[in-house]
Formats: C-alpha cells, structure tokens, sequence
C-alpha cells in the first residue's frame, strides 16, 4: 500500500501513514470542515491494513495541538481499531505527544490510555 | 463501504432492528421492551450527533475568536511597545501591570531630584542646520537617558536640552540608596560627556555641549497631575525647584547638590561647600556642595586618558578599551612617536 503523507493545514493535521515500515503519524491541529471527508479514506485505508496483518509491529504516534468532537469521535475509533489489531500477534505502541504545559492534551492523552489494554500506550511530553 | 464517523452506532441500529424483523424475539412483552430500548437507544445516538455537530460548530468558532484574539494582542502589545517610548519605564511598567490606578492621585515622598541642561545651548546652537541640532540633542538624551535607566532613575521629562529624573518613586531602593544612586548616575553623565565631546568634535562640531546638574533630595508631591482626561506621571514642590536652582548655578561639566543630598552620599561621594544661595519657595539658606574630582576618580583607576592643545587632541577611554584594543593603541601611539620625533 501506499504511503500517505498529507501536510498539516491551520485547521487539518499533517498526516504520514508509512505502511511499509508500519509507522504513522498525526500531529497538528485538527477541526476540518467535513471529518468525513478528511478522514475517511485514510481511516479505511488503515483498517483494511490493519486486518491483513498477521504480526509485526505498529508504531502510531500523535502530536495534536488542538480536535474538535468530531475528530474525537475519529480518534476513539482508531483506538478501537489499534485495540483490535493488539489483541491478535500484532505488537502495536501508541505514543501520545503533548506539551508539557498543555493539561487539556494531556487528560485526554490518559483518557484514550484508559480504553487501551492489548496495546501499550506511552505518554511522551514534547522537547522545547 | 464508505466511512462513517458513527458507523459503529449504525450497525447496532441494524442488528436491532433484524432482530426486531427476523422475529427472533418471539415474546410479545420482550419484544415491545426490545423496541424501545431501540427507540430510546435511536433517540440517544440522534442527540449525540446533533450534540457532536453542535460542538464542531462551536469548537470552530471558539477556535477563530482564539486566533482573533491572538492577533488583536499582537497588535495591542506592539501599540503598548510604541506607548512605552513615552513614559519611563517604572511607570509603564506601574501602570500596565495595574499596580496603580489612572486617576488623579499624588503622594508626599521623599525623593532625589535631578535636573540637567545644556550650558549655553541657544547661542551654542543657533548656527546648526536643524537636521544637525535634532541628531546632537538626540545622541546626547540618548545616551543619557540610558544612564539613567541604568541607575534605576525615574526619566520625568525632557524640557528641550533639559533633563528631569527622580530617584525614590515608584521604584525606592531607600532614601540614602536612592540618593546615591542618583549623584552616581550624575558622574557617569559627565564622564560620558567627554566621550561625546570628542565624538562630536570629530563630526565636524566645534562648539560641543557643555552639562550642568543639579541634585537635590527633599519631599515633594509625586503622582499624576493634569485633568482627568490628560495627565502627567510627575513631581511638584520647593525641592524640585531648588533642584532646578542648583543646577542654574552649577559649574559646566559639573555636580552640584544640595545639603539634604551630601548627607545622604557624603561617605562615598567628596565633594566641596560653596557659598550658600537663597532660593524662592524655600525659608532657609540653601548649602549647594559641587561634587569633586569627577573626571579624575581620585582613589580609583582614572578611566580617562585625554589632553587637547593646538594641533592635537587625544582621549582614551581605558574602560572601554580590553587588551587587544589596548595594544593596538599602544602601537599606534608608538608609530606617532616616530612620526613625531622624524619630523
């Protein structure tokens, strides 16, 4: 498959899905007109990815600034996906990204860590 | 399949409802509970949307006004910047941190006058371009100015080639402290003056200011003065005046202070009695003392190096000059020597 790689917006996030080493990255801030339209096709890109994997190992990293609740919504299903594909032979690390003086960023970092059990989830504060 | 964001909650919808269809629930009261679970379930995911939709809209607005914001501040701290070349920088920083109020509210202090002008700066300027008196009188409050900040005085105003600073308000570092640091900024002035003169004589000018200070410490009224819609951060009473006295009778080049000021800088400042004046506003006679050895430093390392004869003229200013500006010198100097002696 593909690589995807999407540079960031004042409202999308620059996106690298790189699916022949099996790392993929979000980061910048996200509240796009239509979630839809912005995710969707990458979302079932990644899914469908996901489900032919046999093993290995996924990194996903996330270095959000700012998401609207639709993009949660986005974000809490590829959770649901990651959490899927961990409990299978796949080995898949979550690394959540947030500045160190930014508490928002941060408690939804630990919320979606919550959910996670068959994937490892690693809060990392961001290098200033 | 196409994506959708809740396509999660779509399939439960589905598969409720092929249970409800398939007849899967044969139990008449088991299936009318099943239908409304569903409905109410239906009726949940509706608002969600609705609540998720909401929240977008908001979120977007919130985050415009965020930006909006972000820009106005911008622009206010750079009109706040300009703003401060105004006022000094203790009472910008008063006023825009909202330790003090804007209105017309003055205090009895005792402060540490400081007044400043230019000897003769009329006939010595009347035959300047106005391009060149504005670049002189801008490099001489310049650099003053810079002096004072440094001393932690607070700038009053400038009155032409006049200088008002005050020590004590709204930054005090105590009476005695305030005034010493004020009779030290005064020397520093006039140490800087000679600097100057021989960077302005360079420049081509050949009448090149001559400083008169006068110091004075005594309680004045220091506040905001004017109307309510036009007011100044500044100081009124007697001392002020006497300050402006001393400074009338002041030596050029020199410092003179009042008695009140000697007994407060009197262990670290020598300086020598002068007759006593009388001055308006004020029943006793006033002590005046000129501060001395200002250019010499006696006790200290002389910073200056300097002598002016016809034909010649040099200055050194040893503070400024590290090792290798110093051996540069030297070797200049004795190339000079050699020029001087082959003549």
């Amino acid at each position: 498959m593909d690589s995807i790689k999407i540079e960031g917006t004042d409202r999308s996030p620059e996106i690298e899905f790189d699916f022949t080493n099996n790392k993929f990255s979000i980061r910048g801030e996200s509240y796009p007109e239509d979630v839809t339209a912005f995710y969707g096709e990458m979302i079932e890109k990644l899914e469908s990815h996901f489900s032919s994997m046999d093993d290995g190992e996924i990194e996903f990293n996330f270095e959000l600034i700012y998401f609207n609740s639709s993009t949660a919504k986005v974000l809490m299903g590829l959770f649901d996906t990651l959490e899927e594909t961990a409990e299978g032979a796949v080995t898949v690390t979550v690394n959540w990204y947030y500045d160190e003086e930014d508490d928002t960023m941060e408690e939804l970092g630990e919320e979606f860590a919550e959910d996670l059990e068959a994937a490892t989830f690693h809060m990392k504060t961001l290098e200033t | 399949m196409s994506f959708d964001l809740f396509k999660a909650e779509t399939e439960i919808i589905d598969n409720a409802k092929a249970v409800i269809d398939n007849n899967k629930t044969t139990k008449p009261a088991l299936k009318e509970e099943f239908s409304a679970l569903l409905k109410n379930y239906q009726k949940l995911f509706k608002d969600s949307r609705r609540l998720v939709r909401m929240s977008d809209r908001n979120e977007a607005q919130l985050s415009q006004v965020a930006k909006s914001l972000d820009e106005k501040s911008k622009v206010l701290g750079a009109l706040s910047e300009k703003l401060s070349k105004y006022l000094s920088p203790q009472v910008y920083e008063m006023i825009f941190s909202g330790e003090r109020d804007g209105g017309l509210v003055t205090e009895r202090k005792k402060l540490t006058v400081f007044f400043s002008d230019i000897k003769d700066f009329t006939a010595t300027t009347e035959d300047l371009q106005p391009e060149d008196l504005t670049f002189l009188l801008n490099d001489y409050l310049t650099k003053m100015s810079e002096i004072a900040l440094r001393h932690g005085g607070t700038i009053d105003k400038y009155i032409g080639d006049a200088v008002v600073i005050f020590f004590g308000d709204p930054v005090s570092r105590g009476i005695q402290d305030d005034a010493l640091a004020c009779v030290k900024m005064g020397i520093e002035m006039q140490r800087r003056m000679v600097d100057l003169r021989a960077k302005w004589l360079d420049l081509g000018y050949e009448r090149p200011f001559h400083m008169r200070i006068g110091i004075n410490t005594g309680y004045c009224n220091v506040g905001n003065f004017g109307s309510d819609d036009r007011m100044d951060y500044t100081i009124i009473g007697g001392e002020v005046n006497l300050a402006a006295r001393l400074e009338g009778i002041c030596e050029p080049d020199g410092v003179t202070i009042s008695n009140e000021t000697y007994m407060q800088v009197r262990d670290h400042v020598p300086a020598d009695p002068l007759e006593p004046i009388r001055v308006k506003g004020i029943a006793r006679d006033v002590r005046p003392f000129s501060v001395r050895s200002i250019l010499d430093e006696t006790g200290r390392k002389k910073r200056f190096i300097r002598k002016e004869a016809e034909g010649m003229r040099y200055f050194f200013d040893l503070e400024r000059m590290d090792t290798k500006r110093r051996k540069r010198a030297a070797k200049e100097l004795e190339r000079i020597v050699t020029t001087l002696r082959d003549e």
